[in-house]
């Protein structure tokens, strides 16, 4: 309601200011004698309306509002072209267009993190063109000159040192941290919304998969020019702004923003085994333990649940990132996620950030009770009948109650026993800094109740699932996200066997050289 | 022109053929041959070369000449004495790693398309498969203007609960498809629902991934089971809108039974 409403508002004022803007340029050509000439490259409307219809309405509406059954479901929403702001624009800050290559790049690549696909393998550039055209239509922007390209000075390459200017700028005046975090994680001290009232989130600066164009400098570069129109990412060569930067400077930030990306933490497909470590003595009891450092990890992507009641189509948190030591006696499992909020019902400032009806943040570890001796494995959604999981699922606490852990026997979504985590020695505990938390969960290898409780036995693959619950962005019960099966395996000591086998395979291979070559030898002699 | 040793030859050719096969694999083809496949292909490779390089007692023995030499010439005693330490070490350490525990996931085989049942049960109902069919196929002749409504509709059901995984461009890459495995069909393909009656996808989609029988992991799969979510008739829209959209057309009975 409330949307429709604000766009009628804006759409009405738009339309007058580009009404007039045509009518000036149109009569300042006219005392000029001449007349725009049309781009080279621009599109055919009329065909691209027809691959409109095939392609785009489905999100973008037959009539370019958006107001699409699948907006519902979106977050972001499609663009609405009957406004005629876009988020990707290489025009100058004041210039309210972005250019026809703009949009073609947009269509063409796509917009990563989001439901906008990347066109150019079903479309030719042709085809691409037709459409740009045709979605300015949408706004009456097809007879809009379109704006010069913004000024980007000669470009800084990076450097430790532009590196360091960057770095100073970005913290400076909180210009960039305030929204993005003192590490870039995008951990937001505020609540943002777009123009139109729908939840925005910063960019987690250390995750560039989710970059609408892309994290390379001069991206970043026109991108902090600009800001993101629409959205709260302001415009940083606006000489208005009291943070402005200088083109110098937007190198400076634009290298720093870029050499912010994870290396380490980062989701590589072919890896999908926790190797879980032995230790002499204690496993760590803190998530500080220096030996996690040393500890390799494996990070799995977390998508919505979208396979049981209630369904959750718009999730914040991305990737989850685990490690794994155990002792003679106990293992220790690290979770560790970028949210962006703290999400602690109680707390104001967290509820201020938050959606409205705040929960707890969590995490959950979903292990089958009796390890598959087959291929079979429980159902990786909450187990089955046959073959029921244990969820072990810590949770952030609120201001009145402390973090917890608890327990979960399920067969199925609808089959949940609630046992005592206690009872069973699992014990989680969880720390949040600069935008990651990170929970150390703990158990006793041995199961505390052997009908109920999975053995953790060495040297076995033992498959292994997890959840995430982010309670700023409406997370709750079945609302989360969650990964399929992975596994986890206690590596098992290696012990002498690799080494005997090794001198004895030397030892063989010297032996029949040393014959042979005595053998020669006599027989020459 | 100077000449090269035999040996040196035979290993230069396997050498050469190591690599082609590399670069056609990894970089033209794009897909990493799997070790084992490479070890196979490389034995039958050196044994061909080996046989190659001995065709003649002569060509066998200028092929052994060098090794024979570093075993009985006196004058070639340091190089001797450097291989007769380098080897044995080799093999030590060859073993040795060969026979560190490997932390490989185990491999888990299934079936992408396993065979129907005859009948399914799905919305408190059974269905007969052989039978089944698409209640809104018809109106392709009877009705166009009816039809396109309902491929529409289909299309609507889609993107609000299929694309997130399939994509929306019906490619199998949605935006939460890199996080499942298996990972999401890709219908463009002419290898899916170009193979498949329209019976077949109402009971796939119907009752997902816990509905696969036991060849097809169903314990794995992702598939919703979508009569909890749709009706039986949006289930059919949705199946109009796979064909309408690809471009393939449904397998017809006729067609699979010839
Ligand atoms: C599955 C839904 C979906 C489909 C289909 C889709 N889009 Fe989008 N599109 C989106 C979403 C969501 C956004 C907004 C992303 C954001 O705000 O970060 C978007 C944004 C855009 C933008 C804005 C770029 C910018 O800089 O702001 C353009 C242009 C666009 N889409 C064009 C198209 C065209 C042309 C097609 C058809 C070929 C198409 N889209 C099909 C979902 C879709
Ligand atoms: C008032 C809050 C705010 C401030 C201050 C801010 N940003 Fe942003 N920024 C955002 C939001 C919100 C988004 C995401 C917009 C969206 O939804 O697409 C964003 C997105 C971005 C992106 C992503 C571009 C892409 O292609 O996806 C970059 C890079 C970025 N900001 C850099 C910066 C830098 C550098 C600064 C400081 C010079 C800064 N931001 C200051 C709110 C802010």
């Amino acid at each position: 309601m409330s949307r429709t409403y604000l766009k009628m508002e804006l759409f009405h004022y738009f339309k007058m200011a580009s009404g007039m803007k045509v009518l000036i340029v149109f009569f300042m050509l006219m005392s000029m004698g001449v007349l725009a000439p049309v781009a080279a490259q621009t599109g055919d409307a009329e065909a691209g309306a027809e691959v409109y219809a095939r392609r785009c309405t489905w999100c973008h509406g037959e009539y370019g509002d958006a107001l699409t059954d699948a907006a519902e479901r979106l977050n972001p929403p499609p663009r609405d072209f009957t406004f005629a702001q876009y988020k990707i624009k290489s025009t100058a800050f004041d210039n309210y267009f972005p250019n026809d290559d703009d949009l073609f790049r947009m269509i063409r690549d796509g917009m990563p993190g989001t439901a906008m696909p990347g066109w150019a393998d079903v479309l030719s550039d042709r085809e691409i063109r037709n459409l740009v055209a045709y979605i300015k239509t949408f706004a009456g922007l097809e007879e809009e000159e379109p704006g010069p390209s913004m000024d980007y000075g000669k470009q800084i390459a990076s450097s430790a040192e532009s590196i360091e200017q960057g770095k100073r700028l970005f913290h400076e005046d909180e210009r960039c941290v305030e929204c993005h975090g003192r590490e870039g994680k995008g951990d937001a001290v505020k609540g943002l919304k777009d123009d139109v009232g729908f939840r925005t989130w910063p960019r987690n600066l250390t995750k560039p998969w989710a970059f609408r164009a892309s994290n390379d400098p001069k991206d970043i570069f026109t991108r902090i020019s600009t800001g993101i129109p629409g959205t709260q990412m302001p415009a940083f060569a606006d000489p208005a702004s009291d943070k402005k930067l200088t083109i110098e400077e937007r190198w400076h930030v634009a290298n720093y923003v870029n050499s912010l990306a994870k290396t380490q933490e980062v989701v590589k497909p072919e890896n999908t085994v926790v190797k879980a470590e032995k230790v002499d003595g204690d496993v760590p009891d803190t998530v500080d333990d220096p030996r996690w450092e040393r500890t390799e990890s494996s990070t799995f992507f977390l998508v919505s649940q979208i396979v049981g009641e209630e369904r959750f189509f718009t999730p914040s948190n991305d990737t989850i990132t685990a490690r794994a030591l155990y002792s003679d006696v106990d293992i220790a499992i690290l979770l560790e996620w970028d949210d962006r909020t703290k999400s602690i019902p109680g707390d104001e400032t967290a509820e201020k950030i938050s959606d409205p009806e705040i929960a707890e943040d969590g995490v959950a570890i979903q292990l089958p009770v009796k390890i598959p001796e087959g291929t079979e494995k429980p159902y990786f959604g909450m187990g089955d009948a046959t073959y029921p999981v244990n969820v072990w699922h810590w949770q952030s606490g609120t201001t009145d109650e402390p973090q917890s852990v608890s327990l979960m026997n399920a067969k199925g979504f609808a089959d949940i026993e609630r046992r005592d985590a206690e009872k069973s020695a699992i014990s989680a505990h969880g720390i949040y800094r600069n935008g990651t938390w990170r929970v150390l969960v703990k158990r006793p290898l041995s199961a505390a109740d052997k009908e109920k409780d999975i053995e953790l036995i060495e040297g076995k693959a033992i498959p292994i699932a997890f959840a995430a619950w982010d309670g700023s962005n409406s997370e709750k019960g079945s609302r989360h996200t969650m990964t399929t099966w992975y596994w986890i395996l206690l590596k098992p000591g290696v012990g002498a066997r690799p080494i005997i086998s090794a001198a004895f395979a030397g030892f063989l291979v010297f032996g029949v050289l040393l014959w042979w070559q005595r053998t020669a030898s006599t027989k020459r002699a | 022109m100077i000449k090269i040793p035999r040996l040196l030859q035979a290993v230069l050719v396997v050498a050469f053929i190591y690599v082609a096969f590399i670069v056609v694999f990894d970089v033209v083809l794009g897909q990493v041959i799997p070790a084992s496949l490479l070890t196979m292909y490389m034995f039958f490779v050196i044994a061909g070369v080996f046989m190659v390089f001995t065709f003649t007692e002569e060509s066998a023995r200028e092929l052994a000449a060098p090794i024979k030499a570093l075993v009985e010439d006196p004058r070639k005693k340091a190089i001797r004495n450097v291989v007769f330490a380098a080897l044995p070490l080799a093999a030590a350490a060859f073993t040795y790693y060969n026979m560190l525990p490997s932390y490989q996931a185990p491999v888990e085989l299934r079936s992408i398309h396993p065979a129907p049942p005859s009948t399914v049960k799905a919305f408190g109902k059974r269905y007969d498969l052989s039978t089944l069919e698409n209640p809104f196929r018809k109106y392709e002749k009877e009705d166009p203007e009816k039809f396109e409504q309902l491929v529409k509709e289909g299309g609507n059901i889609y993107v609000g609960n299929c694309q997130y995984c399939h994509g929306d461009k019906l490619d199998g890459k949605g935006p939460f498809a890199q996080g499942l495995n298996p990972i999401p069909l890709n219908f463009q393909d002419i290898g899916t629902i170009a193979q498949l009656q329209e019976s077949f996808l109402f009971w796939r989609i119907a009752t997902g991934g816990p509905g696969l029988p036991e060849e097809a992991t169903p314990w794995l799969s992702s598939m919703p089971v979508w009569q909890n979510f749709l009706t039986e008739d949006e289930i059919w829209k949705v199946i109009l809108y796979l064909y309408d959209y690809t471009g393939h057309r449904p397998r017809s009975w006729a067609q699979a039974h010839e």
